[in-house]
Protein backbone atom coordinates (compact mmCIF):
# COMPACT_ATOMS: atom_id res chain seq x y z
CA UNK A 1 0.00 0.00 0.00
CA UNK A 2 1.24 3.56 -1.02
CA UNK A 3 1.54 4.80 2.67
CA UNK A 4 2.81 8.62 1.47
CA UNK A 5 0.20 8.94 -1.15
CA UNK A 6 -2.36 7.90 1.98
CA UNK A 7 -0.66 10.54 4.18
CA UNK A 8 -1.19 13.04 1.39
CA UNK A 9 -4.50 12.52 0.99
CA UNK A 10 -4.69 12.73 4.56
CA UNK A 11 -3.07 16.42 4.31
CA UNK A 12 -4.86 17.63 1.73
CA UNK A 13 -8.17 16.39 3.23
CA UNK A 14 -6.91 18.66 6.33
CA UNK A 15 -6.24 21.67 4.40
CA UNK A 16 -9.61 21.68 2.77
CA UNK A 17 -11.28 21.71 6.38
CA UNK A 18 -9.30 24.98 7.17
CA UNK A 19 -9.94 26.24 4.29
CA UNK A 20 -13.35 25.77 4.10
CA UNK A 21 -13.49 27.26 7.70
CA UNK A 22 -14.97 24.09 9.22
CA UNK A 23 -11.74 24.05 11.61
CA UNK A 24 -9.83 26.93 13.00
CA UNK A 25 -6.40 27.28 14.78
CA UNK A 26 -7.31 25.60 17.95
CA UNK A 27 -7.30 22.40 16.04
CA UNK A 28 -3.84 22.59 15.53
CA UNK A 29 -3.73 23.30 19.31
CA UNK A 30 -5.01 19.94 20.31
CA UNK A 31 -2.84 18.18 17.72
CA UNK A 32 0.31 19.81 19.32
CA UNK A 33 -0.58 17.65 22.27
CA UNK A 34 -0.16 14.24 20.20
CA UNK A 35 2.73 12.60 21.00
CA UNK A 36 4.13 9.18 21.26
CA UNK A 37 2.58 8.40 25.00
CA UNK A 38 -0.87 9.83 23.24
CA UNK A 39 -0.52 9.12 19.46
CA UNK A 40 -4.24 8.80 19.09
CA UNK A 41 -5.15 11.73 21.28
CA UNK A 42 -6.64 14.27 18.43
CA UNK A 43 -9.01 11.32 17.18
CA UNK A 44 -10.10 10.52 21.24
CA UNK A 45 -11.12 14.52 21.53
CA UNK A 46 -12.82 14.58 18.25
CA UNK A 47 -14.80 11.39 19.13
CA UNK A 48 -16.00 12.80 22.73
CA UNK A 49 -16.61 15.70 21.38
CA UNK A 50 -19.23 14.62 18.53
CA UNK A 51 -20.58 12.24 21.09
CA UNK A 52 -20.80 15.25 23.88
CA UNK A 53 -22.38 17.86 21.26
CA UNK A 54 -24.74 14.91 19.94
CA UNK A 55 -26.08 14.79 23.14
CA UNK A 56 -26.16 18.73 24.25
CA UNK A 57 -27.73 19.35 20.59
CA UNK A 58 -30.24 16.72 21.68
CA UNK A 59 -30.90 18.57 24.98
CA UNK A 60 -31.26 21.97 24.03
CA UNK A 61 -34.01 20.30 20.92
CA UNK A 62 -35.76 18.90 23.83
CA UNK A 63 -35.44 22.41 25.86
CA UNK A 64 -36.44 23.94 23.02
CA UNK A 65 -39.68 22.26 22.86
CA UNK A 66 -40.46 21.85 26.42
CA UNK A 67 -39.66 25.21 27.67
CA UNK A 68 -40.62 27.58 24.62
CA UNK A 69 -39.37 31.07 25.04
CA UNK A 70 -37.08 30.46 27.84
CA UNK A 71 -34.07 32.59 26.17
CA UNK A 72 -31.74 32.34 29.32
CA UNK A 73 -32.46 27.92 29.58
CA UNK A 74 -31.33 27.88 25.46
CA UNK A 75 -28.07 30.29 25.98
CA UNK A 76 -27.17 27.88 28.83
CA UNK A 77 -27.12 25.14 27.04
CA UNK A 78 -25.44 26.69 23.93
CA UNK A 79 -22.89 28.45 25.90
CA UNK A 80 -21.44 24.75 26.67
CA UNK A 81 -21.62 23.91 22.96
CA UNK A 82 -19.70 26.92 22.38
CA UNK A 83 -17.07 25.71 24.41
CA UNK A 84 -16.41 22.64 23.13
CA UNK A 85 -16.79 23.69 19.66
CA UNK A 86 -14.04 26.19 20.90
CA UNK A 87 -11.79 23.91 22.34
CA UNK A 88 -11.47 21.64 19.41
CA UNK A 89 -11.33 24.51 16.59
CA UNK A 90 -14.90 23.81 15.18
CA UNK A 91 -14.70 26.97 13.56
CA UNK A 92 -18.44 26.99 11.72
CA UNK A 93 -20.31 25.23 14.32
CA UNK A 94 -18.78 27.92 16.95
CA UNK A 95 -19.73 30.42 14.50
CA UNK A 96 -23.42 28.79 14.87
CA UNK A 97 -23.40 28.75 18.31
CA UNK A 98 -22.92 32.45 18.71
CA UNK A 99 -25.90 33.25 16.05
CA UNK A 100 -27.79 30.73 18.32
CA UNK A 101 -26.77 33.18 21.57
CA UNK A 102 -27.46 36.50 19.89
CA UNK A 103 -30.68 35.80 18.66
CA UNK A 104 -31.70 34.34 22.00
CA UNK A 105 -30.70 38.11 23.10
CA UNK A 106 -32.85 39.57 20.63
CA UNK A 107 -35.80 37.14 22.29
CA UNK A 108 -36.04 36.35 18.08
CA UNK A 109 -37.35 32.16 17.92
CA UNK A 110 -37.56 31.47 14.29
CA UNK A 111 -33.85 32.83 14.17
CA UNK A 112 -32.81 30.14 17.39
CA UNK A 113 -34.63 27.40 15.21
CA UNK A 114 -32.93 28.65 12.00
CA UNK A 115 -29.62 28.88 13.78
CA UNK A 116 -30.34 25.02 15.84
CA UNK A 117 -31.02 23.65 11.94
CA UNK A 118 -27.52 25.04 10.79
CA UNK A 119 -25.51 23.79 13.52
CA UNK A 120 -26.86 20.14 13.39
CA UNK A 121 -25.95 20.28 9.73
CA UNK A 122 -22.35 21.36 10.44
CA UNK A 123 -22.28 19.24 12.94
CA UNK A 124 -22.93 16.27 10.50
CA UNK A 125 -20.50 17.51 7.40
CA UNK A 126 -17.55 18.13 10.07
CA UNK A 127 -18.29 14.71 11.71
CA UNK A 128 -18.10 13.17 8.36
CA UNK A 129 -15.47 14.68 7.45
CA UNK A 130 -13.33 13.91 10.16
CA UNK A 131 -14.68 10.51 10.43
CA UNK A 132 -13.38 10.18 6.84
CA UNK A 133 -9.60 11.92 7.71
CA UNK A 134 -9.03 9.74 10.27
CA UNK A 135 -10.17 6.91 8.49
CA UNK A 136 -7.47 7.35 6.26
CA UNK A 137 -4.63 8.53 9.13
CA UNK A 138 -5.45 5.41 9.88
CA UNK A 139 -4.52 3.58 6.93
CA UNK A 140 -1.55 5.76 6.48
CA UNK A 141 -0.62 4.85 10.06
CA UNK A 142 2.84 2.41 10.27
CA UNK A 143 1.18 -0.24 11.24
CA UNK A 144 -1.51 0.18 8.33
CA UNK A 145 -3.33 -1.52 11.63
CA UNK A 146 -7.25 0.55 12.01
CA UNK A 147 -9.10 0.38 14.90
CA UNK A 148 -12.48 2.05 14.08
CA UNK A 149 -14.35 4.60 17.19
CA UNK A 150 -17.52 4.77 17.45
CA UNK A 151 -18.21 8.89 16.46
CA UNK B 1 7.74 25.67 24.75
CA UNK B 2 6.95 23.15 27.31
CA UNK B 3 10.46 22.48 28.26
CA UNK B 4 10.34 25.74 30.44
CA UNK B 5 8.08 23.62 32.42
CA UNK B 6 9.90 20.49 32.91
CA UNK B 7 10.55 19.26 35.92
CA UNK B 8 7.64 21.18 37.66
CA UNK B 9 5.39 18.90 39.21
CA UNK B 10 2.93 21.57 40.09
CA UNK B 11 -0.27 20.24 41.32
CA UNK B 12 -3.01 21.43 39.18
CA UNK B 13 -6.69 21.67 39.84
CA UNK B 14 -9.27 21.78 36.83
CA UNK B 15 -12.57 22.72 37.51
CA UNK B 16 -14.56 22.36 34.83
CA UNK B 17 -17.74 19.87 34.20
CA UNK B 18 -17.67 19.58 30.51
CA UNK B 19 -15.95 15.92 28.93
CA UNK B 20 -14.22 17.71 26.15
CA UNK B 21 -12.35 20.93 28.26
CA UNK B 22 -11.65 18.41 30.49
CA UNK B 23 -10.00 16.03 28.17
CA UNK B 24 -8.43 19.30 26.25
CA UNK B 25 -7.38 20.99 29.58
CA UNK B 26 -5.98 17.76 31.47
CA UNK B 27 -3.86 16.90 28.25
CA UNK B 28 -2.62 20.74 28.36
CA UNK B 29 -1.25 20.29 31.84
CA UNK B 30 -0.18 17.37 31.93
CA UNK B 31 2.25 18.35 29.03
CA UNK B 32 3.68 21.11 31.63
CA UNK B 33 4.17 17.80 33.90
CA UNK B 34 1.39 19.04 36.62
CA UNK B 35 -0.03 16.14 38.67
CA UNK B 36 -3.83 17.27 37.68
CA UNK B 37 -7.00 16.43 39.59
CA UNK B 38 -10.53 17.38 37.90
CA UNK B 39 -13.58 18.92 39.99
CA UNK B 40 -16.55 18.87 38.25
CA UNK B 41 -18.36 21.27 40.08
CA UNK B 42 -17.35 24.36 42.29
CA UNK B 43 -18.75 22.63 45.55
CA UNK B 44 -15.95 19.41 44.42
CA UNK B 45 -13.57 22.29 44.61
CA UNK B 46 -14.06 23.66 47.56
CA UNK B 47 -14.35 20.68 48.89
CA UNK B 48 -11.07 19.90 48.25
CA UNK B 49 -9.51 22.73 50.05
CA UNK B 50 -11.79 21.95 52.73
CA UNK B 51 -10.24 18.53 53.24
CA UNK B 52 -7.12 20.62 53.13
CA UNK B 53 -5.57 19.41 49.68
CA UNK B 54 -3.18 22.03 48.55
CA UNK B 55 -2.86 23.46 44.38
CA UNK B 56 -0.29 25.56 42.87
CA UNK B 57 -2.81 26.28 39.92
CA UNK B 58 -6.25 26.33 39.69
CA UNK B 59 -8.40 26.15 36.30
CA UNK B 60 -11.78 27.45 37.17
CA UNK B 61 -14.53 27.05 34.82
CA UNK B 62 -17.47 29.93 35.36
CA UNK B 63 -20.43 27.83 34.69
CA UNK B 64 -21.20 24.55 36.25
CA UNK B 65 -24.10 23.07 38.21
CA UNK B 66 -24.15 22.85 42.04
CA UNK B 67 -21.75 25.34 42.79
CA UNK B 68 -20.20 28.23 39.88
CA UNK B 69 -16.87 28.66 39.45
CA UNK B 70 -17.54 32.39 40.41
CA UNK B 71 -19.01 31.36 43.78
CA UNK B 72 -16.09 28.42 44.47
CA UNK B 73 -13.38 31.05 43.49
CA UNK B 74 -15.03 33.37 46.44
CA UNK B 75 -15.20 30.66 48.77
CA UNK B 76 -11.49 29.47 47.82
CA UNK B 77 -10.00 32.73 48.72
CA UNK B 78 -12.31 33.23 51.61
CA UNK B 79 -11.17 29.56 53.53
CA UNK B 80 -8.06 31.50 53.30
CA UNK B 81 -6.17 30.03 50.59
CA UNK B 82 -4.75 33.63 49.26
CA UNK B 83 -1.55 31.94 47.42
CA UNK B 84 -3.04 29.47 45.32
CA UNK B 85 -3.38 30.77 41.50
CA UNK B 86 -6.56 31.22 40.30
CA UNK B 87 -7.29 31.30 36.70
CA UNK B 88 -10.80 32.01 35.88
CA UNK B 89 -11.70 30.43 32.55
CA UNK B 90 -15.02 30.49 29.95
CA UNK B 91 -16.18 31.14 26.86
CA UNK B 92 -18.12 34.22 28.00
CA UNK B 93 -15.11 37.14 27.21
CA UNK B 94 -16.85 39.03 29.42
CA UNK B 95 -16.20 37.29 32.51
CA UNK B 96 -13.06 38.48 33.21
CA UNK B 97 -14.71 41.46 35.80
CA UNK B 98 -16.80 38.95 37.34
CA UNK B 99 -13.97 36.90 37.96
CA UNK B 100 -11.54 39.16 39.36
CA UNK B 101 -13.98 40.39 41.30
CA UNK B 102 -14.61 36.68 42.89
CA UNK B 103 -10.67 36.85 43.80
CA UNK B 104 -9.23 35.29 40.61
CA UNK B 105 -5.59 36.05 39.72
CA UNK B 106 -6.30 35.94 36.00
CA UNK B 107 -8.62 35.32 33.38
CA UNK B 108 -8.29 33.29 29.93
CA UNK B 109 -10.96 33.17 27.78
CA UNK B 110 -12.13 29.91 25.95
CA UNK B 111 -10.02 28.33 24.40
CA UNK B 112 -6.98 27.84 26.59
CA UNK B 113 -4.01 27.95 24.39
CA UNK B 114 -0.86 25.98 25.16
CA UNK B 115 1.39 29.56 25.09
CA UNK B 116 -0.88 31.40 27.53
CA UNK B 117 -0.66 28.93 29.93
CA UNK B 118 2.74 28.34 29.61
CA UNK B 119 3.72 31.47 30.44
CA UNK B 120 0.68 31.24 33.59
CA UNK B 121 3.08 28.25 34.66
CA UNK B 122 6.44 29.56 34.15
CA UNK B 123 5.12 32.74 36.40
CA UNK B 124 4.67 30.32 38.99
CA UNK B 125 7.57 28.12 39.16
CA UNK B 126 9.89 31.41 38.80
CA UNK B 127 7.87 32.40 41.99
CA UNK B 128 8.08 29.33 43.75
CA UNK B 129 12.10 28.91 42.80
CA UNK B 130 12.53 32.29 44.52
CA UNK B 131 10.72 31.51 47.44
CA UNK B 132 12.97 28.65 47.83
CA UNK B 133 16.16 30.90 47.55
Amino acid sequence: MDYSNLRRQAASMKKGLFDQGHLDEQFRQVEDLQDEASPNFVEEVAVLFFKDSGRLISNLEQALEKYPRDFNRWDAYMQQLKGSCSSIGASRMKSECMSFKDNCGKGNVEGCMGCLQKLKREHAILRQKLESYFQLLRQAGPTGAATRPVM
Amino acid sequence: MASNAQGSHMKALLVEDAAVETLFHSAILHMFHCETTVAKTGKEAVDLFLEGKKFDIVLCEKEMPVMNGLEAVEKIRAIGETDVKIVGVSVDCNAMEAFMSAGADVFVPKPITLDVLSAIIQEIINKKNNAMV
